[in-house]
């Protein structure tokens, strides 16, 4: 037998006008707790029970499924109504843990809400090509060249020697170059956000990109800053294309990355 | 004007998973998924379970994966 659970995916402070969600999620309802709301699903123990849900976490499929289901529910909420989104598979056995939840939660929800109010996340993820990065980055150093002229007139030996050299400086002039770069990138995000989250890259496996992950950002962002910003990485984005460098500009996000409570479920005043 | 650069989020799992798996509010749920859980889900997903931060590994070696040749 399945037991019936509670999704959480998002409080608001007011329910959407479009009360009526089609496609996946089409359940989802609001439970009121003095002056928020709960956006909650109905699902089944077979799925996200406790032993059940860390089989299914391992099933790409489902999990992929589930994971944009959880984001659509939730952009179709943010769409008139400022929204705290929760982690995925957020679980209550009962409308009353839920609501003890609620309770012992509402002020710092309400902080929270008012603290995001008119701000929207972005993400920034900026992409590099090595190949390209490292030749643009060379073909402008001094040194780099004096070494290849040194190379092209010495004998087979020496110039293998040379070629090694060079190779070890080059990588360490494109080190020194990323690190400058990133950290140029960050105090320019920083100029356009309120706040700006770093966020651990991830691998050319999950991010199915020929080039690397450089830089992976989450930015909270005044809705009013936001024509300036987006310009701002566009001119950013044809500036450094030549030189390897991609920037993935993707948004408005819930503000999943600016919506922490202090302690695991504890209130909190600001 | 030109807003080419925002992409459909639809294009991307990577940004979703990202998000949804690893961000959002946190609170005491009835069922609760360890860390250790969501880091399951990340070797599933190929992902090296890693809590260096980006300086760090910019500092370190960085983008090394791949790149030489292994003799």
């Amino acid at each position: 037998m399945s037991v019936e659970l509670r999704y959480l995916y998002c409080v608001t402070e007011k329910i959407p006008e479009d009360k009526v969600i089609s496609g996946p999620g089409e359940d989802v309802h609001f439970i009121f707790n003095k002056g928020i709301y709960a956006a909650v699903s109905k699902v089944e123990g077979h799925e996200f029970s406790e032993e059940n849900l860390k089989i299914n976490l391992n099933n790409m499929e489902w999990l992929e499924l589930k994971v944009r289901t959880h984001e659509q529910v939730i952009e179709r909420i943010m769409g008139n109504s400022t929204v705290i989104p929760f982690k995925f598979a957020t679980i209550f056995k009962a409308d009353e843990s839920l609501q003890a939840m609620l309770d012992s939660n509402r002020d710092a929800f309400k902080n929270i809400l008012k603290r995001i109010e008119g701000k929207e996340e972005w993400g920034v993820k900026i992409y590099c090509d090595m190949e390209k990065f490292k030749n643009a980055a060379i073909k402008e150093n001094e040194q780099i060249r004096h070494m290849e002229k040194e190379i092209a007139s010495s004998t087979s030996g020496r110039a293998y020697l040379l070629a090694k050299k060079k190779e070890k400086l080059a990588d360490d002039i494109v080190n020194i170059k990323i690190v400058s770069y990133a950290q140029g990138f960050i105090e320019v995000l920083k100029e356009h956000s309120i706040e700006v989250r770093i966020n651990r890259l991830l691998p050319k496996e999950v991010t199915e990109r020929k080039d690397e992950m450089l830089l992976n950002t989450a930015l909270l962002i005044e809705k009013s800053n936001l024509r300036n910003f987006i310009n701002n990485m566009n001119y950013l984005k044809e500036k450094y294309n030549r030189k390897g460098l991609d920037f993935n500009c993707t948004g408005p996000w819930p503000p999943y990355n600016f919506c922490n409570l202090s302690e695991k479920g504890k209130t909190q005043n600001e | 004007m030109n807003e080419s650069i925002t992409e459909s989020k639809d294009v991307a799992l990577v940004n979703v998973l990202d998000r949804v798996l690893d961000k959002g509010a946190v609170v005491a749920g009835d069922i609760v998924i360890s860390v250790a859980d969501i880091d399951l889900v990340y070797i599933g997903l190929r992902v090296m379970v890693s809590s260096v931060e980006t300086m760090e590994r910019l500092r370190g070696a960085p983008m090394s994966g791949g790149r030489e040749e292994p003799t």
